[in-house]
This record gives structure tokens, sequence and C-alpha cells, in this order.
């Protein structure tokens, strides 16, 4: 008990690590429940495009003096809605297209790197940075995650039914155009936020993982989204303080943690599946 | 002026570099003509991810890099076949997770072992420092990957267009499905080394997705997009001499202006030409209409 005391009460003496905690669980905790919804559209590889395409965004807003967060969301949203009007008006595949887009635009920004002088390492923008998180950071994770989070939980209903049933969804006179750009509107400020805590690299993970996880546990939508952020708010604090005391790199440990957890409730999963069956028998024997 | 021009063809790691470059962009534009047929783009692109902890754990063992990176890739390509079968996830979701998951490992080892990894030459690529040995590799994966091509374009072509056909006429689509996907991760674990593991699926999705604006010929789709990739990628190691670096960025920033090229201009699949075509096909009065039924 001692041991696992010291464990996690270690890091936690430190100011640094304390930061970093607080921001991989915000972040962590945005990205799960974008990921539920995510995953029911079926745009989970949507995350990784937005999120690779960034980085123009970065360096061109580090040029002209914007703060770094906006230059990254319009770039993001430009990304969506760039493949979106290729796809329209070609008769290239939507993936394709997607690919196209992203890589190019991934491409393009590391030329554009390489020319400019700039204090921001590249490395951090890739891989995270951390346990480097400072108050301002933080408070800036803070207020983009918590716009995606409330945004995305006052609309939870109607985004519910547009990624479930986007026909429906238009028959019952939802706005579903508005929807669909509200929903890349979240998807690019979460991304946006998770970028300093894992990277534009790792970022994908953290928006797919935990609504995997929860999807193979529960049918119902609240209890996916309530399992999605426990096991998203679970891991990043486990990875955090595992990443201190392995001395890795934090966003990788964070995804693996999720990734154990994931398969945890792959080899689990199934069997809840078999009980689910007996609703009745497993009233009493849930553990 | 001129002489300026000609400095990168004086170094031998140069002329090294757009060459290999050339090999590469020839043989992964040679699979993108197939690969975005199906709908199969991404796929590129988790492979080259999922190959990051095989080429770490290569370079920590000492061994030739490319066996790392086929272990690994092979290992990513049954996880994903084995969760795809065992759960109700969509495709898109089972791929995301298992890319990832191998990534971070991948990303983990190198942080555990800087000096032995180098996380960033094989995330961007440098092929501007490529060592003999990689080149190397480079070079026979490549070669072997295009004459197989070369022998076998129109059997894939069969497959790619119509599997009951193919059937017919004595081809197995399963086995040239798994050779096609084998061929892909030979070209992913060559293009590792020229443009990184981000921007691998430019070189695989790219020149393919460019030549079917332009032609709709597929024997013509191939050669223009190999002509593409070739193009680039040689003339993208050439230029990033002048910028220090980055040698990927621009190979792909190349390809990507080329699509928008094509997007606008294709004779016949471009969005001018549609545009024209509109035009001088309706009266104006029915233009109107076009609009409506938009």
């Amino acid at each position: 008990m001692m041991v696992l005391y010291e464990f996690f009460a270690e890091p936690l003496s430190y100011a640094f690590m304390q930061r970093a905690l607080l921001a991989a669980v915000l972040v962590g905790a945005a990205c799960a429940v974008l990921s539920c919804y995510l995953i029911l559209k079926g745009w989970s590889l949507m995350g990784d495009a937005v999120s690779h395409a960034v980085l123009p965004g970065i360096v061109i807003a580090y040029v002209i003096g914007l703060p770094l967060a906006i230059g990254a969301f319009l770039a993001g949203l430009g990304c969506a809605l760039a493949t979106g009007y290729l796809e329209e008006n070609s008769r290239v595949k939507e993936d394709t297209v997607m690919g196209i887009v992203f890589s190019g635009m991934f491409g393009f920004g590391l030329v554009l790197f390489a020319k400019v002088d700039t204090d921001q390492h590249l490395n951090h923008i890739l891989f995270g940075n951390l346990l480097g998180v400072t108050p301002r950071d933080l408070t800036e994770i803070a207020i983009v995650a918590g716009v995606a989070l409330l945004a995305v939980l006052a609309l939870r209903r109607d985004l519910l039914l547009y990624c479930f049933d986007p026909q429906h969804a238009r028959a019952i006179g939802l706005p579903v155009r508005a929807l669909h750009y509200g929903l890349l509107i979240v998807l690019s400020l979460t991304i946006v936020a998770a970028i300093k805590a894992v990277g534009i690299i790792l970022v994908v993970a953290m928006l797919i993982a935990p609504g995997a996880i929860a999807y193979l546990l529960t049918d119902r939508f609240d209890r996916m989204l309530a399992i999605a952020v426990g096991a998203a708010v679970g891991s990043s604090v486990v990875g955090t303080i595992v990443s201190f005391h392995i001395d890795g790199a934090t966003g990788p440990c964070i995804v693996l943690v999720q990734m154990a957890v994931f398969l945890a409730a792959f080899l689990f999963g199934r069997r809840g599946g078999l009980l689910r069956r007996t609703r009745t028998d497993r009233s009493g024997s849930t553990a | 002026m001129m002489s300026e021009l000609l400095v990168p063809f004086t170094y031998d790691y140069m002329l090294k570099a757009m060459w290999v470059s050339a090999l590469v962009g020839a043989t992964c534009a040679f699979l993108s003509a197939f690969l975005m047929l199906r709908g199969w783009s991404l796929m590129g692109d988790a492979l080259a991810h999922a190959i990051v902890p095989g080429v770490a754990g290569a370079y920590l063992l000492k061994l030739p890099y490319a066996t790392g990176a086929f272990f690994a890739g092979l290992l990513a390509a049954l996880g994903m076949a084995f969760v795809r079968s065992r759960t109700k996830l969509r495709e898109d979701a089972v791929i995301g997770l298992v890319f990832t998951a191998f990534f971070a490992t991948g990303l983990l080892m190198a942080s555990i072992n800087p000096t032995s990894v180098n996380i960033q030459t094989i995330v961007l690529g440098n092929i501007l420092g490529i060592s003999d040995e990689d080149a190397m590799q480079v070079v026979i994966i490549s070669a072997v990957t295009l004459a197989v091509l070369i022998l076998k374009w129109k059997d894939l072509m069969v497959v790619f267009f119509d599997e009951a056909h193919a059937r017919s006429i004595g081809l197995s689509p399963f086995w040239l499905k798994v050779m096609f996907f084998t061929l892909l991760a030979a070209a992913v674990v060559a293009a590792l080394q020229t443009v990184g593991a981000c921007l691998v699926i430019a070189m695989v999705v790219t020149p393919g997705a460019t030549a079917y604006l332009l032609t709709d010929r597929f024997d013509r789709l191939i050669i223009l997009a190999v002509a593409i990739g070739t193009l680039t990628s040689f003339f993208g190691a050439y230029i990033s001499y002048f910028l220090d670096g980055a040698t990927g960025g621009v190979i792909v920033t190349l390809q990507t202006l080329i699509f928008l090229a094509a997007f606008y201009l294709a004779p016949k699949h471009g969005v001018l030409a549609a545009r024209r075509r509109r035009n001088g096909a309706l009266l104006p009065e029915t233009g109107d209409a076009d609009e409506v039924l938009k």
C-alpha cells in the first residue's frame, strides 16, 4: 500500500507534474467525449487528418504574430472543408482526397518550418511536451477544451442523432449542415487543445481509443460517454505517472495505457456481451 | 546563376538522394494507381506508422531496418484483422487504434533510448543523410517491388476492377491481394527513408489520384502516375538542397500542387472543364434550373 502511495505521491510533489497531470486529464476528458461521436459517425480518421493539417497553421500564425492556437484551429478546419470541397468536385474517393489534403498540408508545414526561424521545437509540436506545460498553457488548454466539452454536451442529443442516423435527423428537422460543421469545429478545437499534451501525431489515438473501449462495454450511449471519460481520465493519470517513473515520453505512455485498457475491454467485453444477453442474472454480479 | 543551380549535382550525397528518391517515388506511384481505386488509401498511412517500432527496434539491435519494419508491419496487419473479426467496431476505428498503438510503442522506445534511435529521422525521413547501408536496402526493396509490379500489373488490374472476371480466367484474387499488400508494405518501408512515416501516405496516394483526373485508360494512368512520382521525388530532393532539409515536405508539396493543378485544369475531369461544359451545354435559363437542382 505504501509503495502504491509513493508511486503516485512522489511525482505529484513537483509542480510541473501537477500541471502535466491536470492538462492530461482535461485533454483526455475532452477527447473521450468527442471520440464517442466519432466512433458512431465513422470519422475516426478525420481526427488523424485534421491533426496533421494544423502544422502549417501553427507556423504561419507564428510568422504573422497571431496566437498559435488560432492558426492551428483555422488550418485544421480548412483541411476538413477542403476535403469536402475536393471530394464533391472530382471523381476521387473521399479517403484518397483526405490523404492528399492532410499530407499536402503537413508537408507544406514542414517546408515552412525549415524556412522560418522559430523558438518552437518541432519535436514538441509533433510529439507534445506535457512536462513543459506552463501555467499559461494550462489556462489555454482549460479554456479550449472546456468550450469544446460544453458545446458537445449542450448538443449531445442532436449530435447523437446526427451521427447515428443523418437521414432521420434531417427528416425531423434538425439543422444537419450546422451540426456537421459544428462537429468539425469542435473536433478542431479539441485537437488544438490536445496538441500541447500529446502532440500532432498521437492526438488521433486519444480521439479513438476511449470511444472504442466504451463501445465494447455498453450499448447505451449515456453509459458509453461515462465509460469513455472514465477510461481516458484514468489512462491519462496512470500514463503520466508511469512516464515519470520510466523516464519515457509522456504522450506515448498515455496512449499505451489506453491501449492496455482497450485490450482488457476487448477480452472482457466479449464475455460482457454474453452476460448482457441474460440481463436479469447480471444485476448482482457485475464485478 | 546557372552554376548555382547545378551545385547539388556536384555532391555525391545529393546525387544519391536524388536518384534514390526518384526510384522510391516511381515505386510508390505505381502502387498508388491501384490503391486509390479501392478506398484503401489510409491503409498506406496506417502501415507507415505501424512499422515505426520495428524500425526503432532494428536500430536498437543493429539489425537491417527493413527486417524490423516488415515484422512490425505484419504484426499490425494481423492485429487489425484479429480485432476486426472479433468486434463490431468500424474498420476505420480498428485501423486507427492499431496503428496508433504501434506508433506510440515506437515513440516510447525512442524516448527511452534517444542516442541509438533518432525518432525525427524515422518520422520525417532523412534522405540527405541516409547511410549507404540503408540506401542499399531502399534500392533493393524498390527495385524488386517495381520488377514484380511490371510483371504482374495486368493481373492486379483485373482483380481490382472485376474480381468475378479475374476468378473466371483462373486468377486468384486472394493471393494477388496478399501480394499487393506485401508490395505496399515493401514500398512503405522504402519510402520511410525518403519522406518519413507521416508523409508516406502522399507518396502512395497522390500521384495515382492526379493521374486518375487526367486519363480514363488504366495503362496511361500508371505511366502518368509513375512519371509524376519520379519527377516530383527527384526535384523535391534537388530543391531541398537549397532549403537545407525538409526533403519529404518538398516532395509532398510538389505532388499536392500538381494534384491541385489537375483538379482545376484537367481537360475532361477538371473543375474548369466541367464548368465550361455546363455553360456550353445549357442555355442561361436552364442554367438556373441546374443551380436549383443542386
